[in-house]
């Protein structure tokens, strides 16, 4: 990430050793400040954008939900909790949600099934944004993504980029239930661990 | 919930793939299941790293929309209180604090409380966040009481904050000419009425909470009553 050499808030709001996070950001935003508002939407929006996109696949429904998502964090940053995952986090899971609620409200889900068939869940590495901090983040995600059984990767894949249900991936891929959901958290714990997160990092 | 695989659930969960009814089931687990709730934030912000694989920049004009629109989106409130119509305080007998006391019968784990911090967008999601600000506070505490007739009644409280939430669950059917009605009781056996209520709800109570000993519901005629008709359908200690 580029960091402003002038900003234009306080220098003596919260961060460490001086650096801006998408945190401190997200609280001068719920104190109605739009400048940090305007930073912290360089700053995640290529994120928003792209997993929205990928999920509902239909530029200009992306672009709306995407905006409502940015809105949402404009009207809701009052209501984020440090304690409790970090603002990346945060927005993430609101723009999951979005697109998530979106696609299953506006698809059928036969419209998705014969979707799947003809998307393939390998990764966009090419649409990756190129700044070197996200390079390299996204290259540990895809060398820990490669660490999962194939049965891990795929349950969570198609969830989390295609917006199934574990009933629809367990279907897709012809497998138990109780399988999926289990893969789904084991894969997500041996991802939690090999990515070395906790919830307090971002 | 009992399943025994519910702690698995974590895993479709944080990667919204959990149908509506599971959900909203599994979040009721997440109040009361710690081990839960972190290991839900841990997993989370592994699932989030998801998103690095796609990131696309928006088109630049959407920036533009984006802020344009907040000039008229208002910001909500760190808390949005929702304060019940003015209390009417009455005093219970003795004798019916005695027969109130002997109605406290089976406490039922049960309860509907969600605490997800990220959901904001219809009424129950509002109520959870509210709900989410209460059990925050350090000394929250969750009670809870079987409804005479069917039902679970949870109350979810904070002495410090003065505050609570109520939540009212599976309750039975009554006649179109009775009404629930929501009493707080302090020690000395005051009632305070909290409001009526035709069905289940979730209700942020402010105030109405420090120094009250016991929650209690009662049927009464449509427009409620200024004192609580007995025996209760439901009284649970606050303690």
């Amino acid at each position: 990430m580029t960091e402003p050499t002038a900003l234009p808030w306080p220098a003596g709001s919260p961060g460490r050793s001086g650096a801006i996070t998408d945190g401190d950001l997200l609280a001068l935003t719920a104190g109605g400040d739009t400048a940090a508002f305007s930073a912290l939407y360089d700053r995640v929006s290529p994120w928003v954008f792209g997993l929205v996109r990928r999920i509902l696949r239909n530029p200009a429904q992306s672009e709306e939900v995407t905006q409502e998502v940015m809105i949402d964090v404009w009207r809701t940053a009052t209501r984020y909790d440090a304690d409790r995952g970090s603002a990346h986090s945060w927005i993430l899971t609101i723009a999951h949600r979005r697109a998530v609620d979106r696609v299953r409200s506006e698809q059928s889900s036969a419209d998705r099934t014969e979707l799947v068939g003809t998307r393939s869940v390998e990764v966009d590495f090419d649409q990756v944004a190129d700044t070197v901090s996200t390079r390299l983040e996204a290259e540990q995600v895809r060398r820990c993504l490669g660490t999962l059984t194939e049965l891990q990767r795929e349950s969570i894949e198609l969830a989390y980029y295609n917006g199934y249900t574990y009933p629809e991936v367990a279907q897709r891929l012809g497998a138990k239930l109780p399988t999926i959901k289990a893969r789904m958290r084991d894969g997500l714990i041996r991802l939690r661990d090999c990515l070395g997160t906790t919830k307090g990092q971002s | 919930m009992t399943e025994p695989d519910v702690h698995t659930l974590t895993g479709p969960y944080v990667l919204d793939a959990l149908p509506e009814d599971e959900r909203v089931r599994f979040e009721a687990h997440l109040t009361e299941c710690t081990f839960c709730s972190t290991e839900v934030a841990e997993l989370r912000t592994a699932a989030v790293k998801l998103a690095t694989q796609v990131s696309t920049p928006p088109p630049p004009a959407l920036k533009a929309n984006v802020m344009a629109a907040i000039n008229d989106v208002r910001q909500l409130p760190p808390q949005v209180p929702v304060v019940e119509p003015g209390p009417r305080v009455r005093r219970f007998t003795r004798r019916s604090v005695l027969t109130l006391a002997a109605a406290a019968l089976a406490v039922a784990a049960a309860g509907g409380v969600a605490v997800d911090q990220y959901r904001d967008r219809t009424a129950a999601e509002h109520a959870n966040q509210q709900m989410a600000a209460v059990l925050a506070q350090p000394d929250a505490r969750t009670v809870h009481g079987t409804v005479e007739g069917g039902g679970q009644a949870t109350v979810v409280l904070s002495t410090k904050a003065d505050k609570s939430v109520v939540v009212l669950r599976d309750l039975p059917k009554l006649p179109a000419d009775h009404t629930w009605q929501l009493w707080m009781m302090d020690p000395a056996n005051k009632a305070t009425s909290l409001g009526l209520t035709d069905g289940d709800l979730t209700r942020v109570i402010n105030g109405s909470t420090t120094g009250m000993a016991t929650f209690g519901l009662t049927i009464e005629p449509t427009g409620g009553s200024p004192t609580p008709t007995l025996p209760p359908a439901a009284l649970v200690p606050l303690t």
